[in-house]
């Protein structure tokens, strides 16, 4: 495979150099929590997320009708969580997994990863990583390149929606679990593989 | 093939199972006036750890906040988001304190189960939309020694003035805090007994007590 825009190919052996294989393997994992309607009414749900990009953190993400908090936090908020059972429902089947290899070559990072809801296989997300950039204006199109290059004209040439107000911003680890809650919302909502 | 990933709640559960966690907190409180602090900390200074670079200093906001679990007698869950005055850049801590227990009098400390957590400085916001009640708030400043595991602290409780941050702040009392605090993974109760033998040190300057805060 050739990384055109870098004006530089790849001999086909070195194509993916493949550390550790699965056992780099990618693992997001999202639980929702939804909250019962207090006072004030409208519902709030806490999404709890884990990226093994990031060990140490726990991503939180506060849905409240048009409102999103997140908050990154150590790990042990986990356990915070826990405590709240009683304040928010946990509901076993909103659990959503996303695993998989994890790939390097050169600059990018790539991971595809099985989405998986209470075992039941939903689809593949494909993540891809430029690694020494990071405002996304200046590397959109590279990746698109990229990705268009192993995946066909399948993949569409739109800016995902939720980057598109945030192109020239700073792209933090928070930007990526928002683009996977995304992905997961629809999964949730759909019954059979997408 | 490589072992399998675990969950992150699986590594979580492990790391619980094998206490290495640090999730109870010994410790004993008392109050020194004003006019003797000086030679508290003058005392603290020698039997410290940290006597060359003399004591860390800090400067805190504290935030209290409850959330209902359930209809009483269901007692509320408490947590405590604190920020440095002084490092405005540091992360915001989340701190979840349990029930303090004082147990028999062979237990020389207060013990209440503790969870420190580094946020981010969205956690207000993310607390107050879940749900939760800000009780009240303070700016606390003084000074931390280390002997060991044990935190000496000596600190000045002032009061929130609305808006003129941190300018003209009125103190609560004409005293300090002192607090000798260990956090450490359940089960290790020997650290208890070192906590009870420094604050004899201390003695007569403060008097450093298990306090019952249910009376």
């Amino acid at each position: 495979m050739g990384t055109g825009s870098l004006g530089r190919t790849w001999p086909a052996k070195n194509k993916w150099q493949i550390p550790g294989g699965y056992e780099n393997g990618e693992n997001i994992n999202s639980q929702s929590l939804p909250i019962p309607n207090q006072k004030n009414g409208g519902q709030r749900t806490v999404h709890v997320l884990h990226n093994s990009e990031q060990p140490a953190s726990v991503f939180a993400i506060l849905e409240y009708g048009n409102k999103v908090v997140p908050l990154i936090a150590d790990r042990l908020f986990d356990l915070v969580i826990l405590k709240m059972t009683n304040v928010c429902t946990d509901k076993k089947q909103t659990k959503i997994e996303c695993k998989g290899p994890r790939f390097e070559l050169v600059d990018f990072c790539i991971k595809l990863g099985s989405v998986t809801m209470t075992q039941n296989f939903k689809g593949v997300l494909v993540e891809i990583e430029y690694r020494p950039s990071v405002v996304p204006a200046n590397c959109w199109e590279l990746i698109r390149e990229f990705v268009q290059g192993f995946l066909g004209s399948a993949v569409s040439s739109q800016i995902p929606q939720y980057l598109q107000n945030r192109m020239n911003e700073i792209y933090q680890p928070m930007d990526t679990i928002h683009q996977y809650l995304e992905h997961f919302g629809q999964y949730r909502k759909s019954t059979g593989v997408i | 093939m490589a072992a399998p990933i675990g969950t992150a709640m699986d590594s979580l559960s492990a790391a619980l199972k094998s206490k290495i966690i640090p999730n109870q907190e010994y410790f004993l409180q008392g109050s020194i006036l004003d006019s003797a602090v000086e030679v508290l900390l003058h005392r603290l200074r020698g039997l410290c750890d940290n006597v060359d670079t003399g004591p860390e200093t800090f400067h805190d906001h504290e935030m209290c906040f409850s959330i209902r679990r359930g209809p009483p007698p269901e007692l509320p869950l408490f947590l405590r988001v604190r920020r440095a005055l002084d490092y405005p850049d540091m992360p915001w801590q989340l701190r979840y304190i349990g029930q303090p227990e004082l147990g028999d009098k062979s237990q020389p400390t207060v013990v209440r189960s503790s969870l420190d957590i580094a946020t981010s400085n969205t956690v207000v916001e993310f607390l107050t939309e879940l749900g939760c009640r800000l009780d009240f708030e303070y700016i606390i400043r003084g000074y931390m020694f280390r002997k060991g595991r044990m935190k000496v602290t000596v600190s000045k409780i002032f009061k929130m003035n609305q808006g003129k941050l941190p300018d003209g702040m009125e103190p609560m009392s004409q005293s300090y805090l002192v607090e000798l605090s260990v956090l450490a993974p359940s089960g290790q109760n020997a650290i208890a007994e070192d906590i009870r033998i420094f604050a004899e040190q201390l003695k007569p300057l403060v008097q450093l007590e298990k306090i019952n805060y249910i009376r």
